[in-house]
């Protein structure tokens, strides 16, 4: 090793400016992964492009992504008394109201509205959740962030995931709703899975987006509160989307949650599977939003370190 | 050359806003959107380059916000660079912030598997370690209890012990090692030096010289954000002691002293020439030190009563205290003094040449002195030896102090006191009420 005098640290080119670096530095590697001791070391992160697959890397980011929803899920009722049961006291606690006024008060006169009712809120209130607590994930981790080799793509997964195993905790109240009430469950049920896996790429979608504003911009979590209260109005959740006048049908339809909500509608209430092109445009919007946001939050997260 | 880490023409900077800046809509809207823009840019890393061979344990050094923990983190993958490339050849292991992802409300066990698959590890491997982990911690008992309920000692063993268990290629260090006890700082020394036989390459933040100058074989002087120097450690060491106008303090003593509680005394490189000149004596870098005018120590080491290298030091033993010196045409002849200062910085004794007759010796050429301590009834503990040489003109607190030798005193008693007496108790049950009575003792 050789001895370098003071001062003689490289030539004295001046580092170029921070927008440029921000193009040309592409760091995809933002999972980091893990490998068998024994392998032959590639680079695991580096300031260049890091093989975009490998197995280790994946495997590494499913038992991250395990651990920590699971870590999620045991957190998030501790200490409560009636603990996971609150998960279902929300939303039936809604039903109750809303049932009442629009039962009652204020007649609605849909066919099976209670089945009809507790759907949409369940569905919302997944959606709404999961937006909640996706938003401060990058925030409220920063312990994670600030260590190596924590895959931070996974941080918005995990509140959708941890909030998605509540939704499917009440699907069994929602089963024994449907059964009470009456509504038949048909083969069309079937498809429920697939509805949820694109409620899942879409609220993702939205989720990654949101959490990376919300670093930089702290207020992002009370417009999404304003947001999401105005949307529960404009999701079919309470009423029936067919209802809208026929001229703002379109507009109405901009906002994905109305197809989602329909669809499981259409799947569990009504006994029918929705039409091909539904699905199509559910997955291709629910997909294209995803990959978009994911590499916008890929962008930034190279920054997330800096800036908490 | 395939480099465990290279870093190359690294710069990072900071935003530095004013200290006025608004923070809110309101504040901006009052005063205008000029206060939001940044002032400067605050470069916390500066064009720095270098590179970690395979096995090798690299120290970095600097002053406060020198940019090394900036460093260590880019290195780590945290943080993105402004300009320049960082490039790292496998696992990386990360003793930074111990307690980051462990949760006060969940049990030991659920952190252990949390933190181990953060780590990097699969969850079967962390389940294969467990016990190694769990034992390694100390804290068996209280496994299945939350963390939250753990003392702050606890937490720290339990973090640093997940933290140990990975086979990283490359293990980066930032002032973690003062954790615990003496005896699990030395298991956790002793952990690193294992990682580094492995062939684990390490980097390693520090303020405490006697940690790099123990666990490393080269050293980063980091200065305002810039590579200062890159070389072997006492080389750099001495150079940046030089630079801050550092003095072997009684505090810097104990510093020392504390990280390397085993070894009494074993700089990490000892000068070949100078180890010549004394044998079993550790030397002192070449031109180590600033001593008193026309005098120079070269090595000091201590000794027990026979004169050998000391390999442990029992209370009530004698000691020696070894000083190879040069004196290059002093106006006076030299005097000594040595102190001998607990690791709290209490100087225990402060023994000096005063009044005696030194003109005896040459006033050009070299020599060894000797303090010898017939008995040194120290409690148990750290301490340090400082050697003091003066100038005759500034009998007291003059000169500039040479490096201390750290010194562990192994006892018996671990009370707190200074001394550890040499006494016995006898029990004589005739002479009770024989002239002690009346006075009893104070409450």
């Amino acid at each position: 090793m050789q001895f370098r005098a003071i001062g003689a640290s490289g030539g004295n080119r001046a580092p170029r400016p921070r927008h440029q670096a921000l193009v040309n530095a592409v760091r995809p590697a933002i999972i980091v992964g893990s490998m068998p001791p024994g392998a032959v070391a590639t680079p695991l992160h580096s300031t260049e492009r890091a093989p975009w697959f490998s197995l280790q890397r994946w495997a590494h980011v499913r038992d991250v992504l395990r651990e920590l929803i699971a870590r999620d899920v045991k957190l998030r009722y501790r200490g409560s008394y009636f603990g996971m049961a609150w998960t279902l006291l929300n939303p039936i606690t809604e039903l109750a109201v809303l049932y009442f006024i629009f039962g009652s008060v204020l007649p609605l006169s849909i066919p099976n509205y209670a089945a009809f009712l507790f759907t949409g809120l369940l569905v919302y209130t997944w959606f709404q959740s999961s937006l909640f607590s996706a938003t401060v994930a990058v925030v409220s981790n920063r312990d994670l962030i600030r260590r190596p080799n924590v895959p931070l793509a996974v941080l918005p997964i995990i509140s959708v995931a941890s909030t998605l195993l509540h939704f499917l905790l009440s699907l069994p109240v929602l089963f024994a709703l449907l059964l009470v009430t009456g509504v038949p469950i048909t083969a069309a049920a079937l498809t429920l899975p697939l509805l949820i896996g694109v409620q899942f790429v879409f609220i993702l979608a939205l989720a990654y987006p949101l959490a990376a504003l919300h670093v930089w911009f702290r207020d992002t979590q009370y417009f999404l509160k304003v947001a999401l209260q105005l949307l529960f109005f404009l999701t079919p959740v309470f009423y029936e989307s067919k209802t809208i006048p026929e001229q703002f049908r379109y507009l109405y339809a901009i906002n994905p949650m109305v197809g989602i909500v329909d669809g499981y509608r259409d799947v569990l209430v009504r006994g029918v599977v929705p039409p091909w092109q539904t699905w199509l445009t559910l997955l291709a919007v629910s997909t294209g939003l995803l990959l978009v946001s994911l590499a916008g939050f890929r962008r930034a997260s190279r920054h997330f370190a800096d800036e908490l | 050359m395939n480099a465990a880490i290279d870093v190359s023409n690294v710069s990072k900077s900071f935003r530095r806003y004013r200290p006025d800046r608004p923070m809110m809509l309101q504040e901006v809207l009052a005063r205008g959107f000029r206060g939001l823009r940044t002032t400067e840019q605050f470069w916390a890393l500066r064009d720095v380059s270098f590179s970690v061979p395979r096995g090798r344990a690299v120290g970095i050094i600097g002053t406060n916000g020198s940019g090394k923990s900036t460093l260590l983190r880019l290195v780590g993958g945290i943080g993105s660079v402004d300009s320049g490339r960082v490039r790292v050849n496998g696992r990386v292991g990360a003793l930074l912030d111990l307690g980051s992802g462990l949760h006060g409300d969940l049990t030991g066990r659920e952190n252990v598997i949390v933190a181990g698959v953060l780590n990097g590890l699969s969850r079967r491997e962390v389940l294969r370690r467990f016990d190694a982990i769990v034992a390694f911690s100390e804290i068996e008992k209280f496994i299945d209890n939350p963390m939250r309920t753990y003392s702050s000692g606890m937490q720290m063993r339990l973090a640093f012990a997940i933290n140990v268990h990975t086979n990283p290629d490359v293990l980066l260090i930032d002032e973690v090692l003062a954790v615990g006890d003496a005896a699990f700082q030395r298991k956790c020394l002793a952990r690193i030096q294992e990682f580094k036989a492995n062939g684990c390459s390490i980097l390693l933040v520090s303020h405490g010289l006697a940690v790099v100058q123990r666990l490393c074989d080269e050293v980063l002087w980091m200065n305002n954000g810039r590579l200062m120097a890159h070389g072997p450690v006492n080389q750099v060491v001495r150079q940046y002691e030089a630079h801050v106008g550092y003095t072997m303090e009684p505090e810097l003593v104990a510093e020392g002293a504390a990280a390397a509680p085993v070894t009494v005394n074993a700089p990490a490189t000892p000068a070949p020439a100078a180890a010549a000149v004394a044998p079993g004596v550790p030397a002192l870098p070449d031109d180590g030190g600033t001593p008193a005018e026309g005098m120079r120590i070269v090595a000091v080491g201590l000794l027990d009563g026979t004169g050998h290298a000391l390999e442990e030091f029992r209370s009530g033993q004698p000691l020696q205290v070894a000083i190879d010196f040069e004196t290059t045409g002093a106006a006076s002849p030299p005097r000594f003094r040595v102190r001998v200062v607990r690791e709290d910085g209490l100087v225990c004794c402060d023994l000096a040449t005063d009044g005696i007759d030194m003109s005896r010796l040459p006033s050009t050429g070299r020599g060894r002195m000797v303090l010898m301590l017939d008995r040194l009834d120290l409690n148990s503990g750290r301490y340090g030896v400082d050697i003091v040489p003066y100038p005759e003109a500034a009998p007291h607190d003059g000169g500039a102090q040479a490096p201390g030798c750290p010194l562990t005193v192994i006892g018996d008693s671990v009370r707190e006191a200074v001394l550890a007496v040499p006494h016995r108790w006898e029990f004589d049950a005739g002479a009770w009420d024989a002239g002690l009575a009346g006075r009893e003792p104070t409450p």
